[in-house]
């Protein structure tokens, strides 16, 4: 009976909802995130591997797994080989954190959430290791301006996370969606939030306004520009990765992810509608903007994002002091 | 890495914010430009000399491939250049024809700058959806000529194809579209706020710096100077073909969009205006084959700017010396200008902004600065030089 508990955990971890069913969902909204751009721009998109090229993000990964993979000599060896590894693996275990499948996640405890906010630095952080390691000109640039960025729009995305972990009473992810599960989503008293943290994600993800440090036309592919091979090819999943990470993030604590409507058997539907929406958002202001400069950026964060979620949480305590 | 806290970055010769292959080194101290040194030369296609070795009739179609964007603009000056030495006058129908293609080449050449401008910044729907437009001018250019980037219409003594009222009446159509979506661009341009944030104030070149670093085209426009060929010396029809020449005194990259929008504007007005007056007659002349012994210099305002060729003839059927100045050349000197003091981020958008055309613009020549000498090496004397001089660095 134990043994079985436990391989049925192991399983819920490795296959679903973990991480292969994750990689799976990531090659899925990299290509919704594809098609959506190139539709938005009147192109078509990938259009040859699978229906509607639906298999294009799954052959650029097999591809760059069987490219040659070039070390320079210059580079941090151990940081250099360490960090695609862990740029993957960091936002793979932010998602274990968020309830998909069912009301509860894989892994939960009280103050996930916390430990979530952290991992998202780990990873600013490990992009700027990555970066440096590579010790090229271009490449350093990058890094730098990935950690300014981190500098810029972490205040802001823990402040507006917090304010629903205020009104839900629970610093757990898990906590969140069953207190909105129980009333309803959270979106209704975090409109600004909501819009703060998606700004705040187009930044971590490095998207359009906000993809500066790869910003190709400048500085070639940034803090990516020495990776090749099969560390490239893990450094793309893993922005896909992330991307989900962040949409299933945005749609579980403001939006109330499984929860909706329906038998609970509509969890994955309901999660999936709402994570799809918030993919299209992500996907639609890349397609709005051109790219800011790194000055820029950080002027607009600290000048208008920063009090905007502060504005938030003082909102969120207001509301759950009198009408909650 | 130097001295201090600044450093060197290498952009090109090959960089993805550089379609050609053309070096600029930058000093730059964090995001900030120190210095920057440009490095011409990297494609020296030999295009000069191979002129001395070919028929003047034959001559039209190397020069046809100078530029692949200003391809009609190359081969406009070279047969005007051709028809003042030999002393012929292309019929007026051929000088509007050619005038039609040039402004359309123009159009076609402005459309894909707003584009790849976008691109540089990260605008990438924008570039999508100029190069989509683009595709209107293109298919009007192939309509008229048979083809879509070397366009073969012109030959010494006039040009090679007619304009008939059906295809006159097609490139109308296209052009009340292109009118559409110029003005369009010109709205997105001058109003979404991201743009404006990496456009206005960027690579400033002042109006007096323009002139001494010898800016032509819309980039001297843009600094609020209103020099353009087609007004101070006209050539083909445009002496009878009103216009405005487009300036605006911002000095920034916003103001070179705002030029390159609003002469596009014009460059269709100038279509249309010369498929009205159309007059009838003859597109060419007959040339002779050989041109008596006798020098000429052409200026066509190319859609990058001022271009110059000259031509010596020597009784034969081949040039004895032909020289092209492309507008790029006299550009160069003011986008360094333009991008010290400026922010790494900044580069690609300001080199963009005068539209380089890198290929176009080298020439090869040794000049001993110390001497005062200039010459030229054979390609076997070049070879055994490189040979000494490896030898002598061991």
């Amino acid at each position: 009976m134990t043994m079985s508990g436990e391989l049925l955990q192991l399983a819920e971890i490795i296959i679903y909802p973990g991480i292969i069913f994750i990689f799976l969902v990531s090659f899925l909204y990299e290509w919704i995130d594809r098609k959506f751009y190139a539709r938005l721009q009147n192109r078509y998109g990938p259009l040859y591997t699978g229906p509607s090229g639906i298999l294009q993000p799954f052959a650029d990964f097999i591809k760059l797994l069987a490219k040659e993979d070039i070390e320079p000599e210059a580079v941090d060896r151990g940081v250099f080989r360490t960090t695609p590894i862990l740029i993957l693996f960091i936002p793979l275990l932010g998602t274990l954190l968020i309830p998909i499948s069912g009301l509860s996640a894989v892994v939960h405890f009280e103050g996930d959430l916390i430990f979530l906010v952290f991992l998202l630095t780990l990873i600013a952080i490990s992009i700027f290791l990555a970066g440096w390691s590579s010790t090229n000109r271009f490449s350093t640039i990058g890094g730098v301006r990935a950690a300014l960025q981190m500098i810029s729009y972490e205040i802001p995305l823990t402040l507006v996370l917090i304010s629903p972990a205020i009104l839900a009473g629970s610093l757990s992810i898990t906590g969140i969606v069953l207190w909105q599960s129980a009333r309803y989503p959270l979106i209704i008293f975090q409109p600004i939030g909501f819009v703060v943290a998606v700004i705040c994600f187009l930044a971590e993800l490095e998207r359009v306004p906000f993809d500066i440090p790869e910003a190709d036309t400048e500085i070639v592919a940034g803090w990516m520009t020495e990776f090749s091979g099969r560390k490239l090819a893990l450094l793309r999943l893993s922005r896909d990765v992330e991307t989900v990470l962040a949409a299933a993030l945005l749609s579980a604590v403001f939006l109330g992810g499984p929860a909706g409507p329906g038998p609970p058997e509509l969890a994955l539907f309901w999660f999936f509608l709402k994570m799809t929406a918030v993919a299209l958002i992500f996907t639609n202001m890349r397609a709005l903007f051109a790219r800011l400069r790194i000055d820029q950026m950080m002027n607009t964060f600290w000048k208008y994002i920063l009090p905007l979620s502060l504005a938030q949480v003082f909102l969120s305590e207001l509301i759950s002091l009198f009408l909650i | 890495m130097s001295k201090g806290t600044s450093f060197e970055i290498p952009i090109g010769p090959q960089h993805p914010a550089l379609k050609e292959p053309e070096s600029f080194t930058f000093v730059v101290d964090g995001e900030n430009v120190v210095d920057v040194k440009p490095r011409i030369g990297y494609n020296h296609r030999g295009i000069e000399k191979a002129l001395e070795a070919r028929t003047y009739l034959q001559n039209l179609y190397l020069i046809e491939r100078v530029c692949g964007i200003c391809s009609h603009a190359h081969v406009f000056c070279y047969s005007q250049n051709v028809e003042e030495a030999a002393g012929i006058e292309a019929p007026p129908r051929a000088k509007y024809i050619r005038t039609i293609v040039a402004e359309l080449e123009r159009i076609h050449s402005h459309l894909l700058w707003v584009g790849i401008a976008a691109h540089e910044i990260g605008f990438d729907t924008l570039f999508m959806y100029a190069w989509r437009d683009r595709e209107v001018v293109m298919d009007l250019l192939e309509l008229i000529s048979g083809n879509r980037v070397n366009y073969a219409m012109n030959t010494i003594g006039g040009v090679r194809r007619d304009i008939q009222s059906d295809v006159a009446e097609e490139v109308r159509k296209g052009l009340q579209k292109l009118e559409e979506r110029a003005k369009y661009y010109t709205g997105i341009c001058t109003s979404e706020r991201t743009i404006l944030r990496r456009a206005v104030g960027v690579g400033i070149l002042k109006p007096a710096d323009a002139l001494t670093l010898s800016a032509v085209g819309p980039t001297l426009r843009a600094s609020g100077i209103g020099r353009d060929i087609r007004r101070d010396d006209p050539y083909g029809a445009y002496d009878e073909i009103p216009f405005n020449v487009i300036t605006h005194d911002g000095c920034d990259v916003a103001s070179r969009v705002i030029v390159r929008l609003g002469e596009t504007l014009e460059a269709i007005g100038i279509v249309r205006y010369a498929l009205e007056h159309l007059p009838e007659g003859e597109i060419k002349v007959r040339a002779p084959r050989t041109v008596a012994s006798n020098e000429s210099v052409s200026r066509v305002e190319a859609p990058r700017g001022e271009l110059i060729h000259y031509i010596r003839s020597n009784d034969t059927d081949k040039p004895e010396r032909y020289k092209i100045r492309s507008p790029t050349l006299g550009n160069i000197l003011s986008v360094c200008k333009m991008l010290v003091g400026g922010y790494v981020a900044d580069i690609p958008i300001v080199l963009a902004a005068i539209d380089p055309c890198f290929s176009c613009t080298d020439r090869m020549a040794f000049v001993d600065i110390e001497g005062e000498r200039e010459w030229h090496m054979t390609g076997e004397e070049l070879r055994r030089y490189g040979i000494k001089w490896y030898e002598a660095k061991g």
